[in-house]
């Protein structure tokens, strides 16, 4: 009887060898290893392109899961608790609040998950509390630099000679500055940065209005109705902290009719003899296209895209898959990549 | 086991098995349900709170980016009123800011209110400064100042101070901007949440040092949770504190690098929970004691009747018929027990009907046993008579007769099978009588009954199949001797018959014994009448014993059980 029974037994036990193994080599075959991407909002349109262009960069590699924190630390801090119970292989974090990331860091030591920020960066001091984390970006200062960089080409590139873009001939350029928000780190750097980069090759600067607009479209197209019924003929130039607020202004601008086709060529550009300069930061599509139709005159590129594929290969490179040798772009201070902004202006 | 305690146990064991099972499973769940919903809540209270301190924080920024902004294109030489009377408006607007200053980079103030005397110079000394200088870009916040550094202000303050850039006497410079925040303002927000009995606040700086606690003085549970709180660091754990169940959440505070942890009771919650594991294990025991009741009474229905039955089969087996069926309970084994009952009283019919079928023919058999007097006899008396009258001995021929008469009258007494041990003995001696006349006097007998036997009956005829035996076997050529007794021996009524003679063997008393037990019919067929008779209404108790001295006598004994008297039971 037992024997009987032992031996009707051998075909299921194969069976279920089979089937079980079958599995594991689907599963084998099937498995990557699994992101947490923390996302600080979902509204913010540079974030919106920049976190779909991970996703396709980590399409075949990576297992990806996408939060948004709708600009909370808390709904963040909750979010990352909840993705570590899941014990992902790695995670990419956009923080809300840079401050916070230690208490994350330590989370993540605890967990021994790696971690690469991006887009916000978390204070030095907090990078360095371990070995496994990165941080991606670019420099905020570097975009000061260029957009100043951008503005001088403009102006002839000599500050003892400047062109006719010096309408009131004075040597030195009226300009108003769209801030992005009052304390906001980046935009204390961007602003700073760009008027020291003038001021470093002799250009001299006449801010005659610096507005603080928090980064938003609507806000700087009500502020500059003000600043174009304060200062009228006198501005040469405006510097915006991003692209949203000089698509702002631009409209405001184009409402009040400050751009007209003076030179009669049938498009509104650079040649026409009203025609001011507005310069902005990230390099938004519709900042691309309010520079192919002449109005904007360049915007300093965020590269997300590039950005994107190097949190990715990084990503291979930390879990071994690739070596940290084969980065596109090479690693700083064994935690950094910067990507650098790109100069975006018109071909005229 | 009996179908009683079957039913029983087993209805036990199932019910108690499924409430166990529900039950268990229910508790599972709900508890299950209530540490999600616990864990849900206390988040929920502790991002509360975080957000009312991110609300507060964030109005302190807002204040303190708004200075800033304000006097961008302020010259803090220059201006140095106007930038006064900005810090002074604004401390004044927002009443939990408690003093606002500026200083440069030695620390010697630009703007603000005057300084506690006893700090004079050494403000580029405190913690708050030298943490500014380093770490340009951020806000520090800071509790180590303690009181206020304004010298008309001595309450506890919360330092934040920011290095920020400015223009002095046209040129541009770097200095420290410092707003004193009132810490029992910061504190109070802390106490407008209910964590429960024992629950806490607690604020803890980057390291994880304790900064503030919410529990009042002496604080017992902050000894425990903010070690705790500290290994958390951020997220939330479970915690027995002093036996009190405790839901630890850990936060970071926004702008500050501080943490801030919720240390809520969820005692209560654990305690309902025990409430209703109570009330289950009560619900629990209520079910299995109506079952158990439920369980006995359906049991005993089933159980009780089908005992009664067996009862009375057991009695019935036991050869009493006559105990009636009473049986009650389940309707089926009631219907069982009457059919039962009824079967049993058929069988009851059937047997006294055999019974008495059984003693007709008894009856019947010992009428004609007792028919079966040799006719022979008769015969050989009226011939004998007839003899007498030849010779004209017309005494011997009265008395002939009339012994003859009595023979007869007393062979047929009415037809009544049981007669009194005298008229038994009067036919005997009737018989004797006659034969001895027949035989010329060739024996002599007596005849020695006890008195007290006389007036007993015993069945008829019974002696005189012996005497005729006696007479026939016992008398030869010399005069023989006959004697006839009867007495009371024990439980019997004895009877015996002796004759003289040669005696007879061994050998001839087993004859007799065959005989008498219904083997060949010779020699004694009048012993075997007698003994059948006797077996057939005395039963196994009577005997007939045959003993023989050689050269002497033969004795035939009759023993009548004294018990079984004849009382016309026939």
């Amino acid at each position: 009887m037992k024997i009987a029974r032992s031996r009707a037994g051998y075909p299921a036990i194969f069976f279920f060898t089979v089937l079980i193994a079958a599995l594991l080599s689907v599963s084998c075959a099937k498995k990557e290893d699994r992101i947490g991407i923390f996302v600080y909002n979902e509204t913010d349109p540079f974030m919106q392109v920049f976190t779909s262009q991970i996703l396709a960069a980590a399409q075949g590699s990576f297992n990806t899961k996408v939060f948004y924190a709708d600009n909370s630390q808390l709904i963040q801090n909750e979010q990352i608790e909840k993705m570590l119970a899941e014990r992902p292989a790695l995670m990419m974090i956009n923080p809300v609040d840079r401050l916070g990331s230690f208490a994350i860091i330590r989370k993540m030591k605890a967990a021994n998950i790696p971690v690469i920020f991006f887009n916000r960066e978390p204070l030095v001091q907090d990078l360095a509390l371990w070995d496994k984390t990165y941080y991606v970006g670019a420099r905020a200062a570097q975009s000061g630099q260029m957009q100043a960089e951008l503005v001088m080409a403009l102006f002839g590139g000599d500050s003892a000679r400047l062109n006719q873009y010096d309408k009131n001939h004075d040597g030195k350029i009226q300009t108003i500055i769209l801030k992005g928000e009052q304390g906001h780190q980046d935009a204390e750097t961007r602003t700073s940065e760009v008027l020291r980069s003038f001021e470093s090759r002799n250009f001299h600067i006449e801010v005659l209005a610096m507005e603080v607009a928090n980064w938003a479209h609507d806000e700087a197209y009500t502020k500059m109705g003000r600043l174009l019924g304060k200062y009228q003929n006198k501005i040469e130039l405006i510097i915006s902290n991003n692209d949203d607020m000089a698509l702002g202004a631009i409209a405001q601008m184009r409402q009040m009719g400050v751009f007209r086709d003076t030179n009669g060529n049938g498009r509104i550009d650079r040649f026409d003899t009203n025609w001011i300069p507005v310069v902005g930061i990230d390099g938004l599509q519709e900042a691309e296209a309010s520079i192919s139709e002449g109005y904007l005159y360049g915007t300093v590129k965020n590269d997300s895209l590039s950005m994107a594929k190097t949190m990715i290969e990084l990503a291979n490179a930390i879990l071994g898959h690739t070596d940290f040798s084969r980065l596109s772009v090479p690693l700083k201070d064994g935690k950094y990549i910067w990507i650098d902004y790109k100069p975006y202006v018109s071909r005229y | 086991m009996s179908i009683g305690m079957n039913i029983f146990v087993m209805t036990l064991v199932i019910v108690s098995a499924i409430l166990m099972l529900t039950s268990v499973v229910f508790l599972a769940v709900f508890s299950n349900l209530i540490d999600d919903s616990v864990e849900t809540q206390a988040n929920e209270i502790n991002k509360q709170i975080v957000m009312n301190f991110e609300g507060y924080i964030n109005s302190v920024i807002e204040t303190a980016n708004y200075i800033q902004f304000a006097s961008i294109n302020m010259d803090v030489g220059k201006d140095s009123a106007a930038l006064d009377e900005l810090y002074r408006m604004n401390t004044e607007i927002k009443k939990d800011v408690v003093a606002i200053f500026l200083f440069d980079s030695a620390g010697r103030r630009l703007a603000g209110p005057a300084i506690d005397f006893s700090l004079g110079g050494n403000v580029g000394k405190c913690a708050w400064f030298k943490s500014a200088q380093k770490l340009t870009e951020i806000y520090n916040f800071s509790t180590e100042q303690g009181s206020s550094i304004a010298d008309a202000k001595d309450e506890q303050v919360v330092s934040v101070s920011k290095s920020v850039d400015f223009i002095q006497n046209g040129r541009e410079t770097n200095g420290v901007l410092l707003i004193e925040l009132n810490y029992d303002a910061l504190t109070s927000l802390a106490k407008k949440t209910n964590l429960g009995e024992y629950g806490h606040l607690l604020i803890l700086n980057d390291q994880g040092k304790l900064l503030y606690s919410s529990e009042p003085d002496p604080s017992p549970m902050t000894a425990l949770s903010a070690p705790i709180a500290s290994e958390i660091f951020l997220g939330s754990r479970k915690a027995t504190l002093n036996r009190t169940d405790m839901f630890i959440n850990v936060n970071t505070l926004i702008q500050t690098r501080w943490l801030i942890a919720t240390v809520s009771n969820i005692n209560e919650i654990k305690n309902a929970m025990n409430r209703i594991a109570f009330i289950l294990l009560v619900i629990f025991f209520i079910a299995i004691g109506i079952s158990a009741l439920v369980a006995g009474l359906i049991s005993l229905r089933v159980s009780q009747p089908i005992n009664q039955l067996k009862k009375a089969m057991l009695t019935i087996e036991g050869g009493d018929f006559s105990a009636p069926i009473k049986v009650s309970g389940q309707k089926e084994i009631v219907a069982l027990a009457h059919s039962f009952d009824s079967m049993v009283r058929k069988v009851q019919e059937l047997m006294s009907s055999l019974v008495s079928q059984q003693r007709e023919k008894r009856k019947m058999e010992l009428q004609v046993l007792q028919n079966q007097i040799n006719p022979h006899f008769l015969y050989n008396t009226l011939d004998s008579i007839v003899w007498l009258a030849e010779h004209h001995r017309n005494k011997d021929v009265i008395t002939t007769v009339v012994s003859l008469a009595h023979f007869f009258r007393i062979s047929i007494s009415k037809g009544e099978i049981f007669i009194p041990v005298e008229d038994e003995i009067f036919h005997v001696q009737s018989y004797l009588t006659i034969q001895s006349i027949r035989y010329m006097n060739k024996f002599s007998y007596t005849v020695n009954i006890d008195e007290n036997l006389k007036k007993l009956r015993v069945m008829k005829l019974i002696l005189q199949p012996l005497v005729e035996n006696a007479i026939y076997h016992g008398i030869g050529d010399e005069e023989g001797e006959i004697d006839i007794s009867g007495t009371i021996e024990g439980d019997f009524l004895v009877f015996r018959v002796r004759n003289s003679g040669y005696g007879i063997t061994e050998s001839t008393i087993r004859e007799m014994y065959d005989t008498m037990h219904g083997g060949h019919d010779r020699p004694s067929i009048g012993i075997r009448n007698v003994y059948q008779r006797l077996k057939l209404y005395y039963g196994d108790q009577a005997d007939i014993a045959v003993s023989s001295v050689q050269d002497e006598s033969t004795t035939v004994t009759l023993f009548i059980p004294k018990e079984i008297q004849a009382e016309e039971q026939l």
